[in-house]
């Protein structure tokens, strides 16, 4: 059965307040496909569900169609519905246990629906439920008993082979496999399958981006109600293009993901709307936060503009003022203004020699907005010179960047301090990269100084003390005067840091910052990181040797070779699978394996790949001819090599 | 969630006018003897009179004063009713707290003695004792109360048992505290809803038995009651006296009844989470 | 369940009760031991009862022995109560005679009221938030603070005194051969008023736990998928909330039914209906100990068994068998 839902909204009163649950959703279900639905709480999915079945309380209010097979089941009646329900459209509920009626026996409640919409004598019913219970390996005695006689696996099933009974050609599932045993939640995810396989269109609710995954055929993104993209399910954790997906899936701890779990900054909240009279007696609309952050206007905020604004990595000025709609970009839909996740940075074919030595060949790098792009290589691979590049601070012989769209060399002409104020830049040894004539209070200080920013009375001060504080550091007075060694390297990397922000940059290069830290210290300077990356939300190039950093922190990377980069791609894939030969070497050797003897890298004059001499798998045309850039099967992992690897 | 109580209390109407026609009743009990010019005993006044200016409810077939007698009875009831609400209330919640806190040997065999109470009807062993002994109300009152506890009894065990795993309490039990502590610190302040609730419960129950059996003729006669009154009053029906006699205790009784139902219901009503949304 | 479970909850019900119907026949064979020496002369003397010296040795003999409770008990059986002073007839006699009254009065009360507040319950809840519904409610709560003597005299003296459709008193008109038809319909004439006013007491109660009770059973979520089962309306509310909603109440029947006899006992003596409570009432007024003793003892064994046939009940009606204590 095919399922139309167009425009839908569902708003809820209660006494005089509007919740707004869902605002326009449009979502097909194709008979013998598996469609999800995936949101947090509050995304309005359960009235989703609730929807297809008529079943939204009294005082919900809706507009929209709703269609089955064509028949507008928007509005219908309690007769209308009961017609369809079960037989057509069938919902596994969230709850378990809670969804049986306690005095009722088990077998009585799955033949109930056959017996009550007439299709069966109490016989036949009977018979048929029993057989579909042991269809879910519940056994007769078993069947005849009470739900509080049965196990959480058994109740599952139970009510599986309850929903199943009729047939039905819409199915809903609300979190099937929420509290369940792995092995149990194996059956039911069979179970499933086989009924999309039998034509039946599925609807799976849920919070398991990795259910999702690996079940659906399509998947659509919920937030406070909207719909906020629809993609197909293999492109969830590796190629989301709306910046919720990416961070709900940075967010889920999946077998898929390797990087630390991050989180969303900020608070979701509700719509909605309160009759508070203003002034000139009208009524206005508020958006209510639900949270800890501080709040716009008196506790409210102006729902104008994208619903996920306050809490996106990549906003721009207009986010806050249009509201957006869905876009098709590719074979997905998204809701952006930006059309998906915004390219922070983009260095096109940029290369630098000094001399003979080429430093960097000619080279491709783009980073997406609110990131971590961890370049690894070896000495000298060229992965500084890239970064110097990106940083602004060094300047290609050719090729153009682009900084959040800009032409970055333009901009460096123009006005090159309001550049350097959007990027921040953390260097190795923090001894080193300070003056010890400045205190930290100076030192943190100075970039401002220099943009000449914030030159208010006390602006200046309290956003070097913010920075402090962002990074864990004391602002007491003592503190501030302190100066360089006085501190220890874990602190005086973190006044790096603390300076690298202070002007509120979008990005930050960040150059081995931890390669001379303890680690320990090390450690909690990568976390910090992290978490300043997420509540910032900047984009941040890691500039690392150390493949076991670069796992941990990384949603991208990319392998640097004597001067190129050789393989870039998701961080779940290049360190899972690496496709090319180097990187699989330079894993093998992080692990500690033994490997090869390895010639160390020879003078790259060559016209042939740089890796030829070392690899296994070199062949003719290895040594005369540099191989392009190519994808393996997915377009965000890209190799150069003749034959990768996988 | 005592703030919030009060609140709701106050927007409740049924809590309003039960408080509203306690208080009233409440004047009356306080300041009824001042009403009372005639000491309700006196009988020397000419029986089954109108009233008048001297009486204002008339006399009855004794040549008493009604509306003396009423503010006696009135009071006579109230007391009763609040003594054995007390009393029953009291007995139950230790009793109650003794189950929870021990538990064991003593839990059990209280529990046991108090479904025995409860399988006895205690209305039936009232009746006996009261006839059979002609003991004073406030024995009586103690009778009462001794047979109504186990209700409020487990009630006070169930919800204590409840408290008593909650994390609140393994923390103070964690950081040292005694049973004496944790029982008044944070047991009993948690049970104060049903205090509450029980004693109303209780005082109504014992009121509409004192009525009940001050009807049967089971006091002293010699003793007020709205009871005893209506009793009295319904042998003379067939005499114009309904309206002055037969129904002021009538509606007496029912006020003060009413009175407490409401403040059950309304306390029930705020104070049971379950039943919160359901009335 | 388990059989073995169940056959051992059932047989510690049957002892407990058993238990307490000893233990109230112990009271009651004890009950004259524990008064005071000259207790017949000082109660007679005030009565308006006059005894003979025969009598009076009867009684005082009464009082004192020493007849062993095993006795006691198997006079009790065989329905040997004693004789009554007042009435001068055999106390069992006197309640065989007024049992009957009693039972059809209280019987059909509860019975009417249960169904009836049971229905009108279960439609209310599902009704909520409706007019109808809230004016129910309301209305029942200030009904259920009425006391049954309250409505008693007022209903006598409307229908009975005032506008004489219904008589004042009796069970059936006195003295009069009627066919069993004619009867009958006397017999309901005089249970009238005084049905009315156990209805009138009773019903809200009922009411107003029904309601309550499947206020929360509506919130359940069997109940949201019954509703997705496509079932008819009827059935969600009768077949699986009402079923739900059942067990509190038959608890609180169970743990109100000895306060309802009293009230029931006060009802009778004001519409003077020959039953038990009539009864009791003279006997008091008589100062008729044996018989008080008699008709107190049986009502006490009569609430226990019913008590115990509802522990009964309830295990049937909830297969999870969660103790109500």
């Amino acid at each position: 059965m095919n399922v139309t839902i167009d425009q839908w909204s569902v708003t809820y009163r209660v006494n005089d307040h509007a919740l707004l649950a869902l605002d326009e959703v449009g979502l097909r279900l194709v008979p013998g496909s598996i469609t999800a639905l995936v949101g947090e709480s509050g995304s309005g999915k359960t009235t989703l569900g609730k929807s297809l079945m008529g079943l939204l309380p009294e005082y919900a209010q809706v507009k929209g169609h709703i269609k089955l097979d064509e028949q507008e089941m928007a509005g219908a009646s309690e007769e209308g519905w009961n017609a369809v329900r079960w037989s057509e459209v069938a919902m596994l509920f969230q709850n378990g246990p809670a969804n049986l009626n306690p005095v009722h026996r088990v077998l009585d409640q799955v033949a109930e629906p056959l017996i009550q919409h007439g299709r069966r004598s109490k016989a036949e019913a009977t018979a048929e439920a029993e057989k579909a219970l042991a269809r879910m390996k519940i056994d007769s005695s078993q069947a005849r008993r009470f739900p509080h006689e049965l196990s959480g696996g058994e109740i599952q099933r139970t009510l599986l082979a309850m929903t199943l009974i009729m047939d039905p050609g819409v199915l809903i599932l609300d979190e099937p496999t929420g509290a369940l045993d792995a092995i149990t939640k194996a059956f039911v995810s069979r179970i499933i399958l086989d009924t999309r396989d039998q034509g039946t269109a599925v609807l799976l609710i849920t919070h398991d981006l990795d259910l999702a995954r690996n079940m659906a055929d399509n998947v659509a993104m919920l937030y406070l109600g909207q719909v906020m993209e629809t993609l197909p399910a293999k492109d969830l954790l590796t190629n989301p293009l709306h910046p919720y997906t990416l961070a709900l899936g940075r967010s889920y701890p999946s077998m898929e993901t390797l990087r630390d779990l991050g989180g969303i900054r900020g608070d979701a909240f509700y719509r909605i709307t309160h009759r508070h009279s203003e002034k000139n007696g009208g009524v206005r609309p508020h958006t209510h936060v639900i949270g800890t952050e501080p709040s716009h206007e008196n506790g409210h905020l102006h729902p104008k503009g994208c619903l996920f604004q306050p809490r996106c990595t990549q906003s721009i000025g207009p986010c806050c003022e249009k509201a957006v709609q869905l876009q098709d970009v590719g074979s997905h839909r998204v809701r952006c203004l930006r059309g998906g996740i915004a390219m922070q940075l983009e260095l096109m074919q940029v290369s630098k020699r000094y001399g003979d030595f080429t430093a960097l060949g000619t080279t491709d790098m783009t980073l997406q907005a609110g990131e971590i792009f961890c370049l690894v290589g070896e000495t000298g691979s060229g992965k500084t010179t890239l970064g110097m590049i990106a940083a602004g601070t060094l300047s290609p012989d050719q090729g153009n960047r682009m900084l959040e769209g800009r032409d970055m060399d333009r901009w460096i002409r123009q006005d090159y301090r309001s550049l350097a104020g959007k990027i921040g830049v953390v260097y190795q040894n923090p001894a080193e990269a300070v003056s010890h004539r400045l205190s930290v209070f100076d030192i943190v200080a100075e970039p401002l100084k220099i943009q000449k920013r914030f030159r208010e009375k006390g602006e200046m001060r309290q956003r070097v003390l913010r920075a402090l504080t962002d990074v864990h550091l004391s602002t007491d007075t003592s503190f501030l005067g302190r100066y360089p060694h006085e501190l220890n390297m874990g602190a005086l990397q973190r006044v790096c840091i603390a300076r690298a922000l202070v002007s509120g940059p979008s990005m930050v290069v960040a150059d081995e910052p931890t390669s001379s830290l303890d680690p320990s210290v090390q450690a909690k300077v990568l976390k910090m990181i992290l978490d300043l990356q997420i509540e910032k939300g900047l984009t941040v190039l890691f500039i690392t040797h150390d493949l076991g950093v670069a796992r941990k922190i990384g949603d991208r990377m990319g392998v640097m070779l004597a001067g190129r980069l050789v393989e870039v791609g998701p961080t779940v894939r290049v360190m899972g699978r690496p496709a090319h030969p180097y990187t699989g070497l330079l894993i093998a050797g992080a692990r500690g394996e033994t490997i090869a003897a390895v010639k160390p890298p020879g003078g790259s004059n060559s016209r042939g790949c740089p890796f030829a001499d070392r690899c296994e798998r070199a062949r003719e045309i290895c040594f005369s001819r540099f191989p392009e850039m190519g994808g393996v099967e997915e377009t965000r992992h890209l190799v150069r090599c003749h034959f990768p690897m996988g | 969630m005592h703030r919030d109580a009060r609140r709701t209390l106050g927007g409740d109407p049924w809590f309003v006018t039960g408080a509203a026609l306690a208080l009233l009743l409440g004047l009356l009990v306080v300041a009824g003897p001042f009403f009372a010019v005639h000491d309700p005993h006196d009988m020397s006044f000419r029986p089954l009179s109108a009233p008048s200016t001297e009486h204002w409810l008339g006399t009855n077939d004794g040549g008493m004063d009604i509306l003396s007698e009423l503010l006696h009875g009135i009071r006579n009831t109230v007391v009763f009713g609040l003594v054995t609400g007390m009393i029953a209330l009291v007995v139950g919640v230790l009793i109650g707290l003794v189950c929870a806190w021990f538990g064991g040997v003593t839990d059990h065999a209280l529990m046991r003695f108090s479904d025995i109470l409860l399988a006895v009807p205690s209305v039936m062993i009232l009746i006996l004792v009261a006839a059979f002994f002609r003991p004073s109300p406030l024995v009586l009152s103690l009778v009462l109360a001794g047979l109504s506890w186990p209700t409020t009894a487990k009630a006070i065990r169930a919800q204590a048992l409840v408290v008593k795993k909650s994390v609140h309490v393994v923390a103070a039990r964690q950081m040292g505290a005694s049973g004496a502590y944790i029982i008044t610190r944070h047991l009993m302040p948690e049970l104060f809803p049903l205090y509450l609730i029980g004693f109303a419960a209780k005082a109504r129950m014992a009121m509409f038995m004192e009525a009940s059996l001050s009807f049967l003729g089971l006091f002293d006669p010699s003793r007020k009651s709205l009871g005893m009154m209506i009793s009295y009053a319904l042998k003379y029906y067939y005499l114009d006296i309904w309206w002055n006699w037969l129904i002021p205790p009538i509606l007496c009784l029912t006020l003060l009844i009413m009175a407490v139902t409401f403040l059950a219901v309304s306390l029930e009503k705020v104070f049971d989470p379950r039943l919160k949304e359901a009335l | 369940m388990k059989h073995s479970q169940r056959n051992s909850r059932h047989r510690q019900y049957i002892v407990a009760y058993l238990l307490a119907a000893l233990v109230m026949m112990y009271v009651s064979y004890s009950v004259p031991r524990w008064l005071p020496g000259d207790f017949v002369t000082a109660m007679y003397s005030s009565s308006h009862v006059t005894l003979n010296a025969e009598q009076e040795a009867d009684l005082r003999a009464y009082y004192t022995q020493r007849q062993g409770f095993g006795r006691y008990l198997v006079d009790f059986f065989t329905l040997n109560w004693g004789y009554s002073y007042a009435f001068l007839t055999p106390i069992s006699e006197l309640i065989r005679e007024a049992l009957p009254w009693t039972l059809l009065l209280l019987g059909t009360a509860h019975l009417l009221s249960m169904v009836v507040g049971f229905l009108a319950g279960v439609e209310a809840a599902w009704r909520r938030g409706r007019v109808i519904e809230k004016a129910g409610v309301g209305s029942m709560t200030v009904l259920e603070g009425f006391p049954e003597i309250g409505t008693a005299v007022i209903l006598l003296l409307v229908f009975a005194l005032h506008l004489g459709w219904f008589p004042a008193a009796g069970g059936e008109t006195a003295y009069v051969e009627q066919s069993f038809g004619r009867w009958a319909l006397d017999v309901t004439h005089h249970l009238a008023l005084p049905l009315l006013t156990l209805l009138l007491a009773y019903f809200p109660g009922n009411f107003l736990l029904t309601r309550g009770s499947m206020v929360m059973v509506l919130k359940e979520h069997f109940i949201e998928t019954a509703r997705a089962k496509g079932l008819p309306s009827l059935r969600i509310r009768y077949a699986h909330a009402a079923r739900n909603a059942l067990l509190p109440m038959v608890t609180r029947f169970g743990l109100r039914i000895a306060f309802m006899v009293t009230g029931a006992l006060v009802v009778e003596t004001i519409y003077a209906y020959p039953g038990l409570g009539t009864l009791l009432f003279n006997a008091i007024a008589m100062r008729d100990l044996p018989l008080i003793q008699g008709i107190v003892l049986l009502s006490s064994l009569m609430v226990l068994f019913v008590n115990l046939a509802l522990e009964f009940v309830y295990g049937w009606i909830d297969p999870r068998v969660k103790h109500a204590s």
